[in-house]
């Protein structure tokens, strides 16, 4: 079936098969590869994008149900070659170790950001409760976290290893 | 597979007429079910934006809230916020941020799990919910509602329009908890909710629900009935709790034993009839 959606602020019209899911249609038909598939059951994260906005699991949406829709991978985030604050922040703090998971816990934070700009510890938690890290733990993520809040409120007073 | 999104609910009902026809709203554990092979509908039939289905409001002292709005949604109304607080507690325990975005509160009740905590506030809450069919309409209480593990009183081709949620009684306190492995996104191992409002000493009205301690989520009725318009002493509460393991019936399954639920329904009741009983005093 036909369907046509927003993809990283372009228009882009495919053709998928109804059983086909979001993540499937973006990795496989629009080359988004910074999606992942972890366990495919909405357990792990990895595949976080924002569907009009809100994250969502790409693994629990058909891509039959994004027709009409704006979809943001981390493809989307940077801007004329500048990483996105948030993108800065993960690199930054060593926030990442094999980088399966990364995408997911960066579009988290990009949707946790967007509607509670300066998080607390426990909102941090919350909003990243749906993401796994199997390398190494959760430490680093939540200062990532925490300087992407600062870096989003005052990009200037980024410098690096702050 | 087809994919249908009906735009009316004329169009969901003759979509739902069609053998092998299964409803989709957020897919969070349809799309599971369907991937593991448990499940393989010949049509899938998108309600999740059908109009008929979404919104929230206040009706006549009740909110009603469409059968297809996402958790997220439901949480983020001020009406369920400053109204239906417990119900707002137990959807931000359900699931991660990105389920919720996805899932909805009907989806939920219609998978008719043991261990949906949703039920348990709307249990608490004697919420009904808006059946429409071919046939007709109707309006069913959610204690009425499921009759087994992933049963519901649904007939074929009828859906859930709307879950209408009465404003709680003047004065009354509710309490839940979960137990499960970890804090977040589990499933329950066993949960118990109270509604309970005490006038002096004695109790004025109480309600008790269970969760994942018997093939449906269902009121404590027992329980409920050796409290009511008595006093809150040692004995009393004591009593209730005994009442309270013994209305449910729960398995041993990969979370925990049938005792070790029986024993919780038990401890958590009691638990909250204390923290009542105190915080009056």
């Amino acid at each position: 079936m036909k369907l046509q959606m927003t993809l990283n602020g372009k228009p882009v019209s495919c053709d998928v098969d109804s059983c086909a899911r979001l993540i499937d249609l973006l990795r496989d038909d629009l080359d988004a590869k910074s999606v992942k598939e972890g366990c495919g059951e909405g357990e792990c994260g990895a595949c976080t994008v924002l569907l009009d906005g809100e994250p969502v699991n790409a693994c629990l949406v058909l891509a039959a149900q994004v027709d009409g829709s704006r979809v943001t991978t981390v493809e989307g985030l940077s801007r004329d070659g500048e990483l996105h604050p948030v993108q800065r922040a993960f690199a930054e703090t060593g926030a990442v170790q094999c980088g399966f998971c990364t995408p997911g816990f960066i579009m988290a934070t990009v949707a946790l950001l967007d509607r509670t700009p300066r998080p607390n510890d426990r909102e941090i938690r919350d909003a990243l409760a749906g993401h796994l890290c199997r390398c190494t733990g959760y430490r680093k993520i939540m200062d990532a976290v925490r300087r992407a809040a600062e870096l989003t409120a005052s990009p200037s007073a980024g410098a690096p290893g702050q | 597979m087809n994919y249908v999104r009906p735009s009316t609910t004329a169009d969901l009902l003759s979509a739902l007429q069609e053998d092998g026809a299964a409803i989709l709203c957020g897919g969070t554990d349809i799309l599971i079910r369907m991937r593991r092979g448990l499940l393989s509908p010949r049509t899938l039939v998108d309600v999740s934006r059908l109009e008929d289905l979404r919104g929230i409001e206040a009706v006549d002292g009740e909110i009603h809230i469409g059968a297809a709005v996402n958790e997220n949604t439901i949480l983020r109304s001020p009406l369920v916020a400053e109204r239906l607080p417990l119900l707002a507690d137990v959807l931000k325990r359900l699931a991660a941020v990105e389920i919720r975005s996805r899932g909805s509160l009907g989806g939920n009740l219609v998978n008719a799990s043991p261990a949906a905590d949703s039920a348990i506030p709307l249990l608490l809450y004697e919420a009904r919910l808006h059946l429409v069919g071919a046939t007709g309409e109707r309006w069913v209480p959610v204690r009425e509602f499921f009759v087994g593990p992933g049963k519901t009183v649904l007939a074929k081709g009828e859906f859930v329009r709307a879950i209408a949620v009465p404003d709680p009684p003047a004065g009354a306190r509710a309490f839940f908890h979960k137990i499960g492995r970890r804090r977040a996104l589990i499933i329950s191992i066993a949960s118990l909710g109270v509604l309970m409002r005490l006038a002096g000493e004695s109790v004025d009205l109480v309600r008790i629900a269970a969760g994942s301690v018997a093939p449906t989520p269902l009121r404590l009725d027992e329980a409920e009935r050796v409290l009511l318009g008595e006093r809150l002493d040692d004995g009393r509460i004591r009593e209730a709790a005994r009442a309270a393991a013994r209305s449910v019936s729960p398995i041993d399954d990969v979370r925990a034993t049938a005792g070790y639920r029986r024993q919780v329904v038990a401890d958590l009741l009691e638990r909250f009839l204390r923290q009542a009983r105190n915080d009056e005093t």
